[in-house]
């Protein structure tokens, strides 16, 4: 970049500068009777008042339409539902049966957890590749372990499970609401995986 | 072949090949009225610079472009349908499942970064940064005519910008990203079953500073490493760059708000080449691909 | 003898619609751009290299056109489309096999959405190589960027009304990056320790649930139709009113030698 002319004597439409109106000076007052921080006339306090009240309003009805964006009740899918008793499972499957309500329940020897089939890279749903003994996201290639830890591609955390638990008619039950974060060590908590030994 | 035809005759991915064709021959012919620009005393414009009237010179020619723009849109609409697919599934993803054609160079760039990086700062870095060129390029020359000589370093950034990072990328994430988003080349037939070793490792890693404790907790020696080495790339080559450069008469009229601006988005660009270098060349040399350069408790670059 | 036409010429209809002549005199050539209300966008005069399609490439002025007849197209669908997860697909089926010319506006509508992309990105091209957002267009440059965001957000928007396959999972991995927006989003760096959640944050205003579903579509539904082209809209007029202002398209300053 060379430059040789400043660009200010280069502009087509100079900026016109006019000359300030002559304003009155304001009084100082004496030292002693000098409010100091609220140095404010009665006309310049309303005209104050008045920009406050305009902006406020400007303000509060922003603030109301974005609460707006967010309603009070949503109609989704229940995030709570049963999956079936303990024993339909098989010892190490990756059960694939309520894959449309984005869940893999997954059972190992000493029990269940439910992975959330959402790739924590972009929200994709991956799949599981019973040969390869991984998930795999078509999005942008993440892959996970079948206990949800990533190993390849550019997701950035493993995946999340959903807290498992029993019914009380004996079925499996799991709620997709509340989640578990292998990285905050969430893994370890109560209902995020489910002991049973047959 | 038989799959990258497909895919390049693709309706939704035509104005991709278009694209691909008018970018080439635009930079060409742009380039070409810059060299006779450059070439003479006074620009071919001014040599136009007389006043004509716009009824009928200027209508005339909006008039005949009209009529070429529907023309085209015409034959396009009439040869070729608009896909349509299968209805709404949310649990069953396409593989690949690709973002409308003019994002896939973001969504490319998903490869290298974090979603946060590759999908909001990157983009607002974009879109903030090309706000920012008329203020931060005060070269006064150049304005109104082709010509590459008086303002070299800003078409070549400009064209390495658009050119590679933008459209490059784009055709890159359209025509040679196939299921699982690995890289094919035009003649491979797109395995969905392909299995690319993805194991990266971060940078400390490849230079021994293993990035997790043995208790998986972070190893703070990595973090401090990440910082060094994205503050060194930054203030390096800023430094070098500015010792050199603040002495000249330039540096002087741009004061030091659009240097260092001008600075920080240029290096960022270099930034952005860099982290996918080290995630390309690694595997060719035989080492494994490099994930994140800095890596902290709170986010991963 | 006069013939009917120029009776109709002459007759106070034809005289209240064309306020002057049409004989080839310069003052009736301005006319014809003063007193039209279309056309008075242009000024009267302008340099020859400003109508030379090898210097503006017409990219800005097709991109307009485009949006026109998008418009146009747009409105048009309208008519057969109704967004809700229910009815959309079926809509569209209906609009590709049951509607005369239905395929046609649906394809040109999408044809010309991505053309317009095209055109965007090569006037932008094309200005930056001129060099005319250098002073005095400093501002429309930045007017320009914002129109080109606008066009990508419409173009987007847009991509998710046909409810099937394509449309509803670019939307899902486009809309997925803002849930990791620093700050903003329940993913994004420091998004927890500020209180984000699936159901409060910047990716819940845009898909009004925790997922893309029913009211996803009538958000973009409405952004794509009314709010987007709106906002648009402004963002054009005071472009193409700057272009005016800011002394008309660019050209070299032939009154300094400075070449």
């Amino acid at each position: 970049m060379t430059t040789e002319n400043n660009p200010q004597t280069n502009n087509p439409s100079p900026q016109i500068t006019p000359t300030p109106l002559p304003r009155k000076a304001k009084q100082d007052r004496a030292p002693e009777n000098d409010p100091g921080l609220w140095r404010m006339g009665r006309k310049s306090f309303f005209s104050f008042s008045a920009w406050l009240a305009f902006f406020g309003f400007i303000g509060i009805s922003t603030i109301g339409s974005l609460r707006m964006m967010f309603p009070r009740i949503l109609f989704e899918p229940s995030k709570k539902f049963k999956v079936g008793l303990p024993e339909e499972f098989l010892i190490g499957e990756v059960s694939e049966k309520f894959i449309d309500k984005g869940v893999w329940i997954i059972r190992e020897q000493g029990g269940f957890y439910a992975l959330i089939a959402i790739c924590t890279h972009l929200g994709c749903a991956p799949r599981w590749l019973p040969t390869e003994n991984k998930f795999k996201c078509a999005c942008h290639g993440s892959g996970y372990y079948k206990n949800g830890i990533n190993f390849e591609g550019p997701t950035p955390r493993p995946l999340e499970r959903a807290a498992i638990g029993l019914a009380d008619n004996g079925e499996l039950e799991v709620d997709l609401s509340l989640k578990f974060k292998y990285e905050l060590g969430d893994w370890v908590k109560e209902d995020s995986f489910y002991n049973y030994v047959a | 072949m038989k799959y990258f035809l497909e895919i390049v005759t693709k309706p939704d991915n035509i104005p991709i090949v278009a694209l691909l064709f008018l970018v080439v021959f635009y930079t060409w012919f742009a380039f070409k009225k810059a060299r006779k620009n450059d070439s003479q005393e006074l620009p071919e414009e001014a040599k136009l610079d007389d006043k004509i009237q716009v009824w009928p010179n200027l209508v005339r020619v909006e008039f005949l472009g009209t009529l070429i723009v529907f023309a085209i849109l015409a034959v396009w609409s009439i040869t070729i349908d608009a896909p349509l697919e299968e209805p709404a599934n949310p649990t069953l993803t396409p593989n690949p499942s690709k973002a409308p054609w003019y994002f896939l160079g973001l969504q490319e760039l998903l490869v290298y970064f974090d979603p946060w990086i590759a999908g909001v700062i990157l983009p607002s870095i974009i879109i903030v940064g090309l706000m920012a060129i008329p203020y931060i390029d005060i070269n006064p020359k150049g304005n109104g005519y082709y010509t590459f000589k008086e303002r070299k370093f800003a078409i070549l950034t400009y064209y390495f910008g658009f050119l590679i990072l933008w459209v490059a990328l784009i055709i890159l994430g359209t025509f040679l990203r196939g299921p699982g988003w690995n890289f094919f080349l035009p003649w491979e037939y797109w395995d969905p079953h392909k299995v690319v070793v993805l194991n990266n490792v971060d940078l400390s890693e490849m230079i021994g500073i293993p990035t997790k404790n043995p208790d998986n907790s972070l190893n703070i020696w990595a973090t401090l490493f990440g910082f060094s080495f994205v503050s060194g790339f930054f203030g390096i080559l800023g430094a070098w760059h500015y010792n050199k450069f603040k002495k000249t008469e330039t540096y002087k009229l741009m004061g030091p708000i659009r240097y260092w601006t001008t600075s920080l988005l240029f290096w960022g660009m270099a930034f952005v080449v860099l982290k996918i270098i080290l995630r390309l060349l690694p595997p060719v040399l035989g080492a494994y691909p490099i994930k994140y350069v800095w890596v902290t408790p709170w986010f991963n670059i | 003898m006069i013939s009917p036409m120029q009776k109709f010429r002459e007759s106070e209809v034809y005289k209240s619609i064309f306020r002057h002549k049409y004989d080839d005199t310069q003052r009736n050539r301005a006319l014809q751009i003063v007193d039209n209300v279309f056309l008075h966008l242009h000024p009267v005069r302008i340099p020859r290299h400003a109508t030379n399609v090898g210097f503006t490439w017409g990219m800005g002025g097709i991109t307009f056109l485009l949006f026109l007849i998008l418009t146009l197209t747009g409105v048009i669908l309208m008519f057969y489309y109704r967004p809700t997860a229910q009815y959309a697909y079926e809509d569209m089926k209906y609009l590709m096999n049951d509607v005369a010319f239905g395929p046609f506006v649906r394809n040109m509508h999408r044809w010309a959405a991505h053309l317009m992309v095209i055109t965007v990105m090569l006037h932008m091209f094309r200005v930056f190589l001129t060099g005319s957002y250098k002073p005095p267009r400093q501002f429309n440059w930045v007017i320009g960027v914002i129109l080109l965001v606008l066009t990508f957000l419409l173009s987007f928007t847009g991509y998710l009304l046909p409810w099937d396959q394509l449309s509803i999972w670019a939307v899902t991995v486009g809309t997925n990056m803002a849930r990791a927006t620093p700050l903003l989003g329940h993913d994004g760096p420091f998004g927890l320790e500020l209180g984000m959640k699936i159901d409060n944050d910047i990716r819940f205003v845009l898909l009004g649930g925790t997922q893309v579903g029913p009211p996803t579509l009538l958000r973009f539904y409405v952004g794509h139709c009314i709010f987007l082209p709106l906002i648009a809209s402004i963002f054009m007029v005071v472009h193409f009113w700057r272009i005016r202002k800011d002394g008309g398209i660019s050209g070299p300053d032939t009154t300094k030698k400075t070449f």
